[in-house]
């Protein structure tokens, strides 16, 4: 399904500045996209505006045109027709948790149970989910005995069961370690490769250099920047909009200012590239 | 019922349970066992505040193995009704003005429990109204007016303080989760 | 979740028999003349624990029984109206005596059933079993949800209050001191279970919770519980003691 932002400008409750401005933005299927910006650009809100959880759960107001598969996420009569459609997994996984699960497998069934696949159905497709995202192991276990890593695995697990058509993925590795990140990125390109439109807002650069198709970088609710994730990343207009950049971007910059030959030609942001900007090979 | 209703109560039942080991850690001798009913009712309204205080006593009931607590659901009833009354005139402005409205709910709400308790129980309820009845008691008081005296001391605490505390919660609600329940906008007349 | 006893003939029951079970005996705690009624009942309650396979849950009631027993008598019995009797060293009021057993008998007749019962108590055989009798899901999660928040919000008070102790917080002394050390303890409690709550709506609404509010929608019972004819007989039984129960009351 493919998401549609046209002309968005959202304001939560009791706040005088609107967290999207006039956002016009279309996410395609079978794309990894990238939203990057400083804290408060808005992506976690683009994200929520799209999952129709801002306004119905959060309240606010929201204007302009927001589709997802044609449909309005925001409109409460769609909400049945969208179940299980598009996933959502935050940073905090023990806050994602059904609260009714005593296993690991009770917890990834809970949505398929919710839309009353049959016991058949669930039984075959929850240890393929725990499979995929290397959690097969965990599906006896108790949830809330689960470390923060193990957890946000079994979350995203959560989601993978149900295929969904959209995913909403707002710092989804934080709480992983960097075997586990890079797995989950590779994840999240076979789910765009399946055909799901992939929205990923994250700070870590490195990571979703690899992973994403295109980079939006956000600037107080409005995109600033729209294109290739390296070409857009290396840039001076997007570095100087200050989100930051890959650790090596950030090194590179911070030497560039004293040594001005570092400053010909543009910014490598991964190892590879700077080994083979210093060496010459 | 809606999916924040839906997480809410549950929260909020559980806050009335949880409240139960903050007193018992401090050693005082009040329940503080409706933070949650008033605290739902101030943010969703006396329906929630009826449904959370229901269930709390129902499960304090199970959890405690002491069924005839359930007896004493009229008050919790009664609890979000006061709470819903008070949200509405503003009554969780102050700390003060909470803890007047909690002593107006404690009495009506220890009338009712003498009741209740000298029909049921013939005075026997929690250990702590117990020994106060029996001090009461010991003091040349009937055994009815012992109870009721026990019973509307120790609830006229219990619930100013308990509504003292929703009101400081509310009043440091950050600004963006308040605006989120218009109901605790109304109770605290922020921006009023 | 509390960890419960070893697999029992509780834990294999149909969760809504032992529910059933112990609601029965409140009402026939109240209903039965006193204090025969509720003493046989208190009798045969204790004996039910070790047959049932949780004689374990005895050692809970005892804890819970026995001061209130003790405060029974010392406020009905000791100081209770004339006329009075002596038994042992214990002048005791006869009336008050009486009325002390009966509801010490009533008392320990309701609390075995219920802990027997909670012990028992697993909530995603309880979803399953309300799934599929058909039960609204907000009902069953609602119960379900409580019970997994409330160890939650129990452990998280006594991190706040070690937190709280070691920036030199007095948990001890005067009563109007300790009322003051409401505040730092229960601040940081309920408005973190406030976030909560508001992220858990969330990720319930992402997992396909507004499929089941829908009218006529119902979830799949994961592992349904079976219902045997045992269960279904106790359960028929239970009514039908109160139901006799009260017409005796009635007519007598």
């Amino acid at each position: 399904m493919t998401v549609r932002f046209d002309g968005v400008s959202f304001t939560y409750p009791g706040s005088a500045v609107p967290a999207l401005r006039d956002l016009s933005l279309t996410l395609a299927a079978g794309e990894v996209t990238w939203l990057f910006g400083k804290l408060g650009a808005g992506s976690s809100t683009a994200l929520l505006v799209a999952g129709g959880f801002a306004p119905i759960l959060t309240g606010g107001e929201r204007r302009g045109s927001v589709r997802v598969g044609g449909l309005d996420p925001g409109d409460p009569a769609t909400r049945a027709a969208l179940a299980g459609r598009i996933a959502y997994v935050s940073a905090q996984p023990h806050l994602q948790l059904s609260g009714l699960a005593e296993t690991v497998f009770e917890e990834v069934a809970f949505a398929p149970a919710n839309l009353g696949w049959s016991q058949a159905r669930i039984r075959e497709a929850v240890p393929q989910a725990l499979a995929r995202i290397g959690a097969g192991h965990l599906a006896e276990r108790v949830p809330t005995e689960l470390s923060g890593g193990e957890l946000q695995r079994v979350v995203i697990a959560a989601m993978l069961v149900l295929a969904p058509e959209v995913w909403l993925l707002d710092e989804p590795a934080s709480a992983l370690d960097p075997g586990a990140r890079a797995a989950a990125y590779g994840l999240f390109r076979e789910e765009a490769r399946r055909g799901a439109a992939v929205i990923l807002a994250t700070e870590d650069a490195d990571g979703a250099l690899e992973a994403a198709d295109r980079i939006v970088v956000l600037e107080h609710g409005a995109v600033a920047q729209d294109g290739d994730p390296a070409a857009v990343l290396a840039s001076d207009a997007c570095w100087l909009l200050g989100a930051g950049s890959t650790t090596i971007g950030e090194l590179w910059r911070a030497a560039m200012d004293r040594t001005p030959a570092m400053a010909r030609g543009s910014v490598p942001l991964t190892l590879g590239a700077a080994v083979q900007r210093v060496t010459g090979r | 019922m809606n999916t924040r209703q839906l997480a809410l109560i549950p929260t909020c039942i559980a806050l009335n349970v949880a409240m139960g080991k903050v007193v018992q850690e401090l050693g005082l001798p009040i329940y503080l066992d409706a933070v949650g009913t008033i605290l739902v009712t101030t943010l969703l309204g006396s329906g929630a505040g009826v449904l959370t205080g229901g269930l709390s006593q129902a499960l304090t009931a199970l959890l405690s193995g002491q069924m005839m607590w359930l007896a004493f659901l009229p008050i919790q009833v009664l609890i979000a009704i006061v709470a819903g009354a008070a949200a509405q005139r503003g009554g969780f402005r102050t700390i003060g003005w909470a803890v007047a409205w909690g002593a107006l709910c404690g009495l009506l709400g220890g009338i009712l429990s003498a009741v209740i308790s000298y029909l049921l129980f013939k005075g026997v309820t929690a250990p702590g109204v117990t020994a106060l009845g029996a001090l009461f008691r010991s003091l040349g008081l009937s055994l009815e007016r012992a109870v009721t005296a026990a019973s509307i001391s120790t609830d006229l605490l219990d619930k100013g303080i308990a509504f003292g505390l929703v009101a400081a919660v509310l009043l440091a609600l950050p600004a963006r989760m308040a605006s989120r329940f218009p109901g605790a906008v109304r109770a605290t007349r922020r921006g009023a | 979740m509390t960890p419960g006893p070893p697999p029992s003939a509780l834990t294999r029951a149909h969760p809504f028999t032992p529910l059933t079970a112990t609601l029965a005996v409140v009402f026939l705690a109240f209903l039965l003349p006193a204090p025969a009624g509720p003493v046989i009942l208190a009798v045969l309650a204790v004996a039910s624990a070790p047959l049932l396979g949780d004689g374990g849950a005895l050692r809970p009631t005892f804890i819970v029984v026995i001061p209130l027993w003790l405060l029974l008598f010392l406020v009905q019995g000791v100081l209770g109206d004339a006329p009075f009797t002596a038994i042992g060293p214990l002048t005791l009021s006869v009336a008050g005596a009486r009325e002390a057993l009966a509801q010490g008998a009533r008392l320990t007749a309701i609390v075995v059933p219920s802990l027997l019962a909670l012990r028992g108590f697993r909530a995603a055989r309880f979803v399953d079993a309300a799934a599929e009798r058909g039960w609204p899901f907000s009902a069953a999660y609602l119960v379900a949800a409580t019970l997994q928040t409330i160890p939650r919000l129990r452990h998280r008070v006594s991190l706040i209050r070690d937190a709280q102790r070691s920036r030199g917080l007095r948990v001890r002394g005067s009563i109007v001191q300790r009322i003051r050390a409401l505040v730092p303890l229960t601040l940081p409690l309920i408005l973190g279970a406030l976030a909560d709550a508001d992220d858990r709506a969330v990720a319930l609404e992402s997992r396909g919770v507004a499929a089941v509010a829908v009218p006529g929608a119902r979830r799949t019972p994961l592992d349904p519980p079976v219902d045997r004819a045992l269960d279904r007989s106790v359960r028929w039984g239970a009514v039908l003691a109160v139901v006799l129960a009260a017409a005796w009351r009635v007519i007598r």
